[in-house]
């Protein structure tokens, strides 16, 4: 491997010392003078006839600027793969929790007073409450129109399926013939919120030439600023979105959020206007984590060889489509799971229901399947006699092997992730005492593609200016894409400003999703590079009279070494201002495709998996006999990460990534009961602290990509997937019950020990 | 029905008027500029707003103003001079303890008000001081090591 000099190094983020002192500004932050505040009033019905809403008594409020509903706003239908949602709901709502009308107000507090004076007259419809329901024969449609709405022609629709995505390979049936077991299990997941800490929000203003700027904390806003266009029907230059600072976003801040209801509230008043979502409507009316089904039937031999599977994951997508036939199609990736299997036939289905628009959350699909298959694993493991770990390692993909899809598969670190985590668990001593157990899963996942585009600036003073049209959400991606261009253009960490996510002015990039950020911006720089070199080298062989084929760049100079000559960039630099209008590269990065075998696949918008990367996790920990109640002790991880950019922040990554996961596999779950939400707070709704966490270790494993910048692959999500698998097959090993659905209670292993001993 | 009211913060005197309900991290946000102080889900669930009244780490979100007459105030903001590190804000950064970002300013106050009670914590009784303060991006860990190693600094 290449010596680095500031790549693969732990340097600090760029950004930590204005988050340490308080002095980052965040959207939340973010205020305009004479700024109104927006409020939304939402259904509180799950499925109503819009009868009637009298907004005048709420318009006489004093202070109040505009009240506005469906009927003040263009009647657009917008949306990813399917256009199903509006602004407000015009006749009928379809959740409780849908924007019903919104508020512009002085203050904030005028705002909320003015929710309660609007008159709404509902006429409760039965509401669809879950995926069985929506999939009863003869039931009623959530859309009664889908077949009009516009779609991506890839879809499978079906009433109120609105994608179902297929891989089908081989023959299951033959391959079930060929098992001497077959295993059936069933499994089921709840909600669970991405749980940033900084709400959503955003402030919009109009300028006199009637473009309008956003400040919002997305982490797409290029595709904010398409929706924009598309809901205010203005064109897409008319609308210029910026993120100043971005509090977490886990997948929860990619789609239109409060954007499009500033943007409105701010067109009536001809005055700026914030909105932010309160933590009662994040979880209500977010875009948390779709609850799912799960079934798989899996062939195996007698010595452990998986024959065939069928599996099949149904996701309530609430009450419109957006992530959902997306996720669903991911879903069957991983439905195959990182192993060899001939036969299949794997199906996710995407199922309007009457509840939220569930989104995307870190990994989307990842856990829900993974806690299926890897509980699975374990269950046919334990029937077969056959160490877990061995069974595993019976059935991996490895080099050069084809994925689900037909993808060839490289750069595959998962035999030695599982060797590595069992082993610093101590594997072999699986049941060290009565009532603990340690248990494993592994997994694969995507580094998604979609294109970036850097500019790169050297200027006069030998900085050099790095813009970005990816916002940074926390993960430090943009430090690493920074220490990538550091360590090709020769200069240091420090010597690198960025500046990041303006749709007007910094070029397009595909958004701060699928762990891509780091991957994709970073080649971008490394072409910015290649670019900036070709300039500086001109420039630098006529200054020092040598050849250009002498020249190489470090410590911030072109280096004509044979000759002992240099030149710094800052010279250089001023050279070029002076003489051609300055140094800046224009680099852009695609991830190129992965070929698939189009013949296995059906209603499918992600194929295949670019850069997959390779995982394995274990735990440690104890059951209280009496209580259910889990203890954890060891956390381990062995992520294949490619190459290692920033040691640190990858840990951060997996320790943050595994807490989330622990709070999906112990304590996490929007409640509903009758399609409404019954924790809608930071209280009942259960998240990690500080104390319900073990230390997490984490294996870097380095199998070098060979598409990612020096090697890496995405790792932001990975961590998120395994651990509720990998809890449920360390309690069956602890106390031998098997725990089918999340989250995994106290009170669940209670019952089900209990079951067992009567 | 605005009262006047002198607030000392960071050392400062600012003289604001506010209504008799409003909070003090409305003001702190608001009034005084100083958006350091975060804010999120407004029922002292979370721990972004944390700040120190008389040296004691509360939730400014259920603070009223009007209670903090003639106490003193400290945010992220006043934690160091001007231009300085507190060994806490070093720590988080040596530590990689930093990831959004949203929960440290929190997290940090939090931290200087229980090591002041208690200056040579285990990393359990840290995590249990540091149980108020929701952070979703790093699982804590490297914020319980950049606290016990910020601890370990301020002792020498």
């Amino acid at each position: 491997m290449t010596e680095t000099r500031v790549l693969g190094h732990s340097l600090p983020r760029m950004d930590a010392a204005g988050k340490v002192s308080g002095t980052a500004v965040y959207a939340a932050d973010f205020s305009l003078p004479g700024m109104l505040y927006g409020a939304l009033l939402r259904s509180r019905e799950p499925h109503a006839r819009l009868v009637r809403i009298d907004v005048s008594r709420a318009a006489r409020i004093p202070g109040v600027r505009t009240v506005i509903t469906a009927l003040d706003v263009p009647d657009v239908r917008y949306g990813g793969a399917v256009k199903d949602e509006t602004v407000f709901a015009r006749d009928r709502v379809r959740f409780a929790g849908q924007p019903v009308a919104a508020v512009a107000a002085t203050s904030l507090e005028i705002a909320t007073e003015a929710l309660a004076a609007i008159d709404v007259v509902y006429q409760a419809l039965p509401p669809i409450l879950d995926v069985a329901a929506a999939l009863a024969p003869g039931a009623p449609l959530v859309h009664e129109d889908w077949t009009s709405y516009t779609a991506l022609p890839i879809l499978h629709r079906d009433g109120n399926v609105c994608n179902r995505a297929r891989i089908v390979v081989g023959d299951v049936e033959r391959g079930f013939e060929e098992a001497d077991e077959i295993f059936e299990h069933r499994f089921t997941t709840a909600s669970v919120h991405q749980g940033y800490t900084e709400p959503r929000a955003a402030v919009a203003q109009w300028d006199s030439s009637g473009q309008v700027t956003v400040w919002s904390n997305t982490q797409l806003p290029f595709e904010i600023q398409a929706t924009l266009s598309e809901i205010l029907q203005v064109s897409s230059s008319k609308v210029r979105v910026i993120v100043p600072g971005v509090g977490g976003g886990f997948g929860g801040k990619l789609r239109v959020g409060v954007e499009h209801f500033a943007a409105l509230l701010a067109r009536k008043t001809g005055r700026a206007v914030k909105v932010m979502t309160t933590t009662e409507d994040e979880l209500r009316a977010a875009y948390a984590r779709q609850p799912a089904i799960v079934e798989l039937k899996t062939g195996v031999t007698r010595d452990g060889r998986i024959t065939a599977r069928e599996g099949r994951l149904w996701f309530d997508t609430g009450a419109f489509a957006g992530s959902g036939p997306g996720v669903a199609s991911v879903a069957t990736l991983m439905l195959a799971g990182p192993y060899r299997i001939p036969n299949l036939r794997l199906e996710g289905y995407a199922v309007y229901t009457n509840k939220t628009n569930f989104g995307s959350f870190r990994a989307p699909s990842g856990p829900q399947a993974n806690f299926a298959v890897e509980s699975q694993m374990d269950a046919i493991a334990d029937a077969l006699g056959i160490d877990p770990l061995d069974f595993r390692l019976k059935n991996i993909v490895r080099e050069g092997e084809e994925g689900p899809t037909g993808q060839v598969l490289s750069a595959v670190g998962l035999e030695e992730c599982l060797l590595k985590v069992a082993d610093a668990i101590g594997w072999r001593d699986r049941r060290p005492a009565p009532g603990r157990g340690k248990g494993l899963a592994c997994g694969w996942w995507t580094t998604t593609g979609g294109s970036s585009g850097v500019y790169v600036k050297v200027n006069p003073d030998g900085t050099v200016a790095l813009n970005t049209g990816a916002a940074e959400i926390g993960t430090a991606a943009l430090t690493g894409a920074a220490q990538v261009l550091a360590e090709d253009l020769g200069v240091r960490l420090a010597d690198i400003n960025v500046v990041s996510a303006d749709t007007l002015s910094t070029p397009f990039d595909f958004g701060a999703q699928g762990s891509r950020t780091a991957f994709a911006v970073g080649n971008a720089c490394r072409a910015a590079v290649a670019e900036l070199k070709r300039q500086l080298f001109v420039l630098a062989a006529k200054q020092l009279g040598v050849d250009e084929s002498a020249l190489s760049l470090g410590e911030g100079c072109v280096i004509a070494a044979a000759e002992g000559k240099r030149a710094t960039l800052a010279e250089l630099a001023r050279l070029s201002q002076a003489s051609g209008g300055g140094l800046i590269a224009h680099g852009t990065f695609i991830a190129p495709p992965t070929a698939y075998d189009a013949k296995r696949v059906e209603g499918h918008v992600y194929p295949a998996f670019h850069s997959p990367s390779f995982h394995a996790h274990a735990v440690d920990l104890s059951v209280d006999a009496e209580t259910g109640e889990i203890t954890l002790h060891r956390y381990v991880v062995a992520q294949d990460v490619g190459f290692a950019m920033n040691p640190t922040y990858i840990e951060g990554q997996i320790e943050g990534g595994v807490a989330q996961g622990l709070g999906q596999a112990l304590s996490e779950e929007i409640v509903y009961e009758e399609g409404r939400v019954l924790n809608a707070n930071l209280t009942d709704y259960k998240m990690p602290t500080a104390l319900d966490l073990p230390r997490i270790e984490s294996i870097l494993v380095q199998h070098p990509s060979l598409v990612g910048p020096y090697g890496a692959k995405g790792v932001g999500e990975p961590p998120n997937i395994e651990p509720p698998a990998v809890v449920a097959n360390a309690v069956a090993s602890a106390v031998g019950v098997r725990i089918t659905s999340l989250p995994i209670t106290a009170e669940k292993v209670a019952l089900a020990l209990g079951e067992r001993a009567t | 029905m605005s009262m006047a009211l002198t607030l000392t913060v960071n050392g400062e005197t600012h003289q604001v008027l506010a209504e008799p309900h409003r909070t003090l991290l409305d003001v702190l946000r608001a009034d005084l500029g100083l958006t350091g102080t975060k804010e999120n889900c407004l029922e002292a669930e979370c721990g972004v707003c944390t700040v120190l009244l008389d040296g004691l780490a509360v939730n400014a979100c259920i603070v009223l103003a009007a209670q903090c007459r003639g106490r003193s105030i400290v945010t992220i903001e006043g934690l160091a001079a001007p231009g300085e590190m507190h060994a806490l804000q070093q720590a988080f950064i040596d530590q990689g303890a930093v990831q959004c970002g949203y929960c440290i300013p929190g997290m940090i106050l939090s931290a200087k008000a229980y090591l002041e009670e208690n200056p040579e914590p285990t990393e359990t009784e840290v995590r249990e001081a540091l149980a108020g303060n929701l952070c979703r991006c790093t699982g804590y860990q490297k914020i319980a090591d950049a606290v016990m190693s910020a601890a370990r600094a301020m002792r020498s």
